[in-house]
C-alpha cells in the first residue's frame, strides 16, 4: 500500500489536531489541548480505486515557544496550512511556515483551510487577504473542525494532488 | 517500579539499572551487522507494558510509529562520530492498544564504537512544560478575545454615538428650525444647552453661554433674578415665571416655562416665551384705556388723548373747555408732562373769585410797599413757573384789567411786577380752562376778544361724562380700587345692578361726581360688592335714564341730525330736548351754536 507523509502546520490553536481527529475518528473536542511535539495518526483513503495510507503528522503549533524543526518535514508529499479564520495572525504564521516547508521540502503539494468557519461573522481574515493568498497560488479551503464540514474535501484535495496533481476547487464551506 | 533483567550484561550493575529506573529510559545498541536495536539493562515498565507478557529484547520498529521509524533511519551524524555527540528527536507521542498514550523521546549516540539508543518516557518535568505553554497559550487566546471584545464593545459604542450625535444633531436642528427658545440648566444652574432663538431672545451671544452660570448669564433685573431662582429651585416639575424684562440691544419681554428635565431630575428645561409683542399689545390697550391719569377708552376720550398728544408737541397756548368736574386740571397735567417743559414746574391757579388786585399779585408778584401787607418782594406765579407750564383754571373769571395784562404778558412774554416799573422776561406755557363759553362772554363784552385769541390757539374741548357713558364702568372700577386701597376696604366689585344705576344717571357733576359717589358707596359698603343701596340718594332716587337713547357723541354730522331729531320729538322744547339727549340744557345750547343750528 502507499504510504504518504503529509505534515499539519500553522499557529498555535488553529485547529490542526482537531482536524486530523475529525478526519480520522471523526471526534471532536471544544477543550484545546496544547500539542507538544509530534503525533502520527494514520488513515487509508481509496483514491480512484486505490489504497493510499496517509500518515498525518500533527506538529505542534508554531509560536514563541516552539518552532517547526526541518527534520519533522523530510519526507513530506505534501503539507497542509492550518489558520484559525478568527485570527489575522495566524495568516501571517501560516506564509512564514509556508516559506520554511518550501526551503525544506522544495515543490511538494499543499493545501491551505481556514479554519473556525463556524465563527464566520468574528472573522478577521477577510475576502481581500484571501484573494491575496490566490494570488500567490495558494488552493484555500474554509472549514470547520468543529461541525466537520470541509474537512475530507481537505485531505482529499491533498491526496489528489499528490497522487494526481490536480486541484480540486478552492472553496469548499 | 520493578525492572527483570533480560539480558546478561556489564550493565547488569546494579548501580547502572537503579539509574535507568529513575530516568525512565530504555537503552538499546545496535549490532552492526544484523542492524537490531537490542536492549541493555533492565527494561522500564512501560516497555514491559507495550510488549505484552513476553517483552521482546529487540526493538522492532513496525510497532512504532512512523516518527520513530524515520528518526532512527535518518542519518545522524552523532553515529558517525567517535564519542561524546547526542542528538535528540523531540517529542512524539505513542498509542498503546488501550487507545492511551505516552511520550516520548529518542537520543542516539554513540560510544567507544557503539551505536546507542536511549528512548525516554517523559514524565513529570514534560507535563510540568506542557502545562506552562498550555496556560500561556491559554492567555493569549483570553487576551484574544478581551481584544476583539473591547474592540467590538469600542465599535458598538462609536456606533450608538455617531447614531446618538445624528439624533442630536436631527434634533438640535429641528428644533432651531422651528424656532423654540429653550436653555438647559444642570443641577449647578450652570447653561448645557441653549437654542439660538433663546440666545437671540436674551441678548447673548453663543460662545460666552454653555458651562456658565445663569445668573451671569442672562440680563435680568435685581427682582426678576430673585424670582426666577426662586422658581428654578422649586420644587414642582413645571413651573411658569414671568413676564420678565430683558435688557438688551433689542429689549424685550419673556415669560419662562421651567421643566424637570425627565431623564435628569435634577436638571432644568427652561422654555423662552417671547412676550415682546403681548406686552407692547398691552400697553397700547392700557394707553388706550387710561392717559396719564385719565381714565376712558371712548371715541371721546380717544380724540381727546390724540389731540393733547398733538398740542404737547407743540408750544402754543392752548383752552381746554370742558364742564365742571370733566377733568380740565388732568388735561392740562398731561400737555405738561407730554411736552418738552416736563422737567420743569407745572403750577395750576384759579382765577375765580379774586379781585384783580390779588390775581394780578399772585399772578405777577409784587415789590415790598406795593400794596398794605407787602412786607416782601414776592415773585408771582409766571415767574414760579419759569421753563414750565401755568395752568389758569377758570380764566373766563379773569377781571378785565388782568385780562390786560395777561394779554401783554402772552404776546410780550414779560410779566411786571406790581410796584415795579422793569420788566421781566418769562418763559412760561400758558394753558387755560374755562366752563364758560367764552365766545358769548366776547359777545356779551366781559372777555376781551384778542385775549381769547390769544389762548384759543389750540383746543380741547372735554365731553361731559353723560356723553361718555361707556367710560362709566371703566371709571367705576378704577375709583373703587384706588379708594379701596386708601381705606382699606376690600371691595371687588360692583354690583351689575349698581353699575346700571351709576349707567343711567346724568352725571352734572361729571367724573368729580362719579369720584365722590364712588367714595360714599365705599363708605356705605359692608361686603365685597357694591350694591345700588350704597350709592348716594340722589343716585339711587333718580329715575332712570331711557337706555335706549344714551348720547354718545357722534361726528358732527351725525350729532347735528340727533340735535334736530331731539328737538323735533320735543317739538322745538330746548330743555326737553337737552333732557331727552341725557346732557345739560347749557350743553345742549352750546352744541346748537356750534352747529349752527337755529331753531325756530
Amino acid at each position: 500500500m502507499i504510504q504518504k507523509k503529509i505534515c499539519m502546520l500553522g499557529g498555535f490553536a488553529v485547529g490542526k489536531t482537531s482536524l486530523v481527529r475529525r478526519f480520522v475518528t471523526n471526534v471532536f473536542s471544544d477543550h484545546y489541548q496544547t500539542t507538544i511535539g509530534v503525533t502520527v495518526e494514520k488513515k487509508t483513503v481509496t483514491i480512484k480505486d486505490q489504497d493510499v495510507m496517509l500518515m498525518l503528522w500533527d506538529l505542534y503549533g508554531e509560536d514563541e515557544f516552539q518552532h517547526v524543526r526541518d527534520s519533522y518535514l523530510r519526507g513530506s508529499s505534501a503539507y497542509i496550512l492550518v489558520m484559525d479564520g478568527t485570527r489575522r495572525g495566524t495568516l501571517d504564521t501560516a506564509l512564514a511556515l509556508q516559506q520554511t516547508a518550501a526551503r525544506t521540502l522544495g515543490t511538494v503539494p499543499f493545501v491551505s483551510i481556514i479554519n473556525k468557519a463556524d465563527l464566520q461573522s468574528d472573522w478577521e481574515i477577510d475576502e481581500g487577504a484571501i484573494e491575496q493568498l490566490r494570488a500567490r497560488g495558494w488552493t484555500v479551503l474554509f472549514g470547520s473542525a468543529k461541525l466537520g464540514q470541509g474537512v475530507e474535501e481537505l485531505f482529499l484535495s491533498v491526496v489528489t494532488q499528490i497522487m494526481h496533481g490536480a486541484p480540486l476547487p478552492t472553496e469548499h464551506v | 517500579m520493578s525492572r527483570r533483567p533480560l539480558h546478561s550484561d556489564p550493565s547488569d550493575d546494579p548501580l547502572f539499572n537503579r539509574v535507568l529506573s529513575t530516568l525512565d529510559i530504555a537503552i538499546f545498541e545496535r549490532n552492526g551487522r544484523s542492524g537490531e536495536f537490542r536492549l541493555q539493562g533492565l527494561a522500564p515498565e512501560w516497555w514491559c507494558a507495550r510488549g505484552g507478557s513476553e517483552p521482546s529484547t529487540v526493538l522492532d520498529l513496525e510497532q512504532w510509529s512512523p516518527f520513530l521509524r524515520e528518526y532512527v533511519a535518518a542519518d545522524h551524524s552523532a553515529w558517525a562520530a567517535e564519542s561524546g555527540t547526542i542528538e535528540k528527536s523531540g517529542p512524539w507521542t505513542e498509542t498503546d492498544d488501550q487507545g492511551g498514550t505516552i511520550t516520548l523521546e529518542a537520543t542516539v549516540l554513540s560510544m567507544e564504537s557503539r551505536t546507542i539508543l536511549l528512548i525516554e518516557r517523559l514524565g513529570a518535568g514534560f507535563e510540568q512544560m506542557r502545562s506552562i505553554v498550555q496556560r500561556a497559550r491559554d492567555r493569549v487566546l483570553a487576551e484574544d478575545v478581551a481584544v476583539k471584545s473591547h474592540h467590538k464593545t469600542e465599535t458598538r459604542l462609536t456606533n450608538q454615538l455617531e447614531v446618538s450625535e445624528r439624533t442630536k444633531d436631527d434634533a438640535l436642528a429641528l428644533l432651531q428650525h422651528l424656532g423654540l427658545a429653550a436653555l438647559v440648566l444642570d443641577e449647578r444652574g450652570r447653561i448645557t444647552f441653549a437654542s439660538d432663538r433663546a440666545l437671540t431672545l436674551l441678548g447673548i451671544s453663543t460662545g460666552e453661554v454653555i458651562g456658565r452660570q445663569w445668573e451671569e448669564i442672562i440680563p435680568f433685573h435685581q427682582q426678576d433674578r430673585a424670582i426666577f431662582h426662586e422658581m428654578v429651585n422649586a420644587p414642582a416639575d413645571r413651573r411658569t415665571a414671568g413676564p420678565f424684562s430683558i435688557d438688551s440691544a433689542q429689549p424685550s419681554w419673556i415669560e419662562l416655562d421651567i421643566h424637570r428635565d425627565p431623564q435628569h431630575q435634577r436638571r432644568q428645561i427652561v422654555v423662552v416665551h417671547d412676550r415682546t409683542e403681548l406686552h407692547a399689545l398691552r400697553r397700547v390697550l392700557n394707553e388706550q384705556a387710561s392717559f396719564h391719569d385719565l381714565v376712558g377708552k371712548s371715541p371721546a376720550m380717544l380724540r381727546v388723548y390724540q389731540l393733547v398728544r398733538d398740542v404737547a408737541s407743540v408750544d402754543t397756548t392752548v383752552l381746554i373747555e370742558g364742564e365742571t368736574g370733566t377733568g380740565k386740571e388732568l388735561i392740562a397735567r398731561a400737555i405738561h408732562s407730554a411736552s418738552g417743559r416736563r422737567e420743569k414746574p407745572f403750577i395750576a391757579a384759579n382765577c375765580a373769585g379774586l379781585t384783580d388786585s390779588i390775581l394780578t399779585s399772585q399772578l405777577f408778584g409784587h415789590r415790598r410797599g406795593a400794596f398794605t401787607g407787602a412786607v416782601n418782594d414776592q415773585q408771582g406765579l409766571f415767574e414760579a413757573a419759569e421753563g414750565g407750564t401755568l395752568f389758569l383754571d377758570e380764566i373766563g373769571d379773569v377781571p378785565q384789567p388782568v385780562q390786560t395784562a395777561l394779554l401783554r404778558v402772552l404776546q410780550e412774554k414779560e410779566i411786571t411786577r406790581l410796584g415795579e416799573a422793569r420788566p421781566r422776561k418769562v418763559d412760561v406755557r400758558v394753558l387755560a380752562a374755562t366752563h364758560h363759553n367764552l365766545s358769548e362772554d366776547v359777545v356779551r363784552g366781559s372777555f376781551r376778544a384778542d385775549l381769547l385769541y390769544r389762548i384759543r390757539i389750540a383746543r380741547v374741548q372735554l365731553p361731559p361724562l353723560r356723553e361718555r357713558r361707556e367710560d362709566i364702568p371703566l371709571l367705576a372700577h378704577s375709583f373703587l380700587m384706588a379708594i379701596c386701597a386708601a381705606n382699606g376696604k376690600t371691595i371687588d366689585r360692583l354690583s351689575p345692578e349698581t353699575l346700571h344705576r351709576l349707567m343711567s344717571y346724568v352725571w352734572p357733576g361729571n367724573v368729580r361726581e362719579l369720584r365722590s359717589a364712588i367714595e360714599f358707596a365705599v363708605i356705605s359698603c359692608k361686603g365685597t360688592e357694591v350694591s345700588p343701596a350704597d350709592l348716594p340718594p340722589e343716585i339711587v332716587g333718580m329715575p332712570a335714564v331711557p337706555t335706549l337713547a344714551p348720547w354718545i357723541p357722534l361726528q358732527d354730522r351725525d350729532e347735528k341730525s340727533r340735535l334736530l331729531a331731539a328737538l323735533s320729538e320735543a317739538k322745538g322744547n330746548r330743555t326737553e330736548a337737552a333732557k331727552r339727549l341725557g346732557v345739560s340744557r347749557a350743553t345742549f345750547y352750546r352744541r346748537l351754536v356750534e352747529l349752527d343750528i337755529h331753531p325756530r
